[in-house]
């Protein structure tokens, strides 16, 4: 798998994970659990931080667009769909063994892709 | 959570020889069918959020979790150490891992999946530390072996 598009994914989960623990369900359930979702989320921004140095510019401009936009910027293709927009991707694009070796981004809403193997 | 008509399914790893979290991490994936790349950017996430903040819940119980856009449904792993593993320090006999999907509309699951963990656990900690096979063990967290995944006694 193209090593940009491991970290842009990477990337997504890991705002998935903030994300989550800014959310006061979730603070509840973890603090229920013995958990310190509050330090754990501001661990988790200094380690974004880190993160994100690692990854190509383009990419990552890329990435914070379609966040800002959609909300997320990475989705699975499923049954030839991108699963963002649901829109019917190429043939092509989706048969091509080395579609995970380079990043692929849907034509009609533009979201980072990858394929499940 | 109890009573609840939802059924959780989970792997069960009872003999993990792992010395460290990082490698009870990758024990408890190794179960979970999923390609090398998945099971290694989910390896990569869990240990983010446990370096975050150990997921210890209660002395000897953790549970190391994560969303990911790299699973379909919720995917749930528990392990036993009858070693302990450092979790990073203080030993951790039990491990119920869970990797929930990131769906449109929010973490319900994983939020549905934590409260009935944590009710299980709460009602009897030592039944969960003490027991002495995978299917007693799912049992007490009110859990059904996924086909196949659960190893034998």
């Amino acid at each position: 798998m193209n090593l940009d598009l491991e970290r842009l994914i990477g990337l997504h989960d890991l705002d998935v994970m903030i994300a989550d623990l800014e959310r006061k369900e979730v603070q509840d359930r973890e603090k229920m659990m013995g958990l310190s979702p509050e330090k754990a989320r501001e661990e988790l921004i200094a380690m974004r931080a880190e993160y994100i140095k690692n990854i190509n510019k383009r990419w990552l401009g890329l990435y914070n667009q379609l966040t800002r936009h959609y909300g997320n910027a990475v989705v699975p293709a499923v049954a030839y769909r991108c699963t963002g927009c649901l829109t019917r991707l190429p043939t092509a694009m989706c048969s091509d063994p080395e579609r995970n070796d380079r990043i692929n981004t849907c034509p009609t809403c533009s979201r980072i892709m990858y394929w499940a193997e | 959570m109890e009573g609840s008509p939802l059924k959780y399914h989970a792997y069960c790893r009872f003999d993990l020889e792992a010395a460290s979290r990082g490698e009870a991490l990758e024990e408890l994936l190794n179960v979970v069918p999923l390609n090398k790349n998945s099971l290694r950017l989910i390896h990569g996430a869990l240990e983010m959020r446990e370096q975050a903040g150990p997921t210890t819940m209660t002395p000897g119980i953790a549970i190391p979790h994560c969303r990911s856009i790299l699973v379909d449904d919720l995917t749930v792993v528990v392990g036993r150490s009858s070693a302990g593993v450092p979790w990073p320090e203080e030993p951790v006999k039990v491990m119920i891992m869970f990797i929930s999907p990131v769906r449109p509309d929010g973490p319900h699951e994983h939020l549905a999946f934590i409260s009935h963990v944590a009710s299980r656990i709460r009602k009897s900690p030592e039944a969960v530390l003490n027991a002495e096979s995978p299917d007693s063990l799912l049992g007490v967290l009110g859990l059904e072996p996924v086909h196949g995944g659960v190893d034998e006694p």
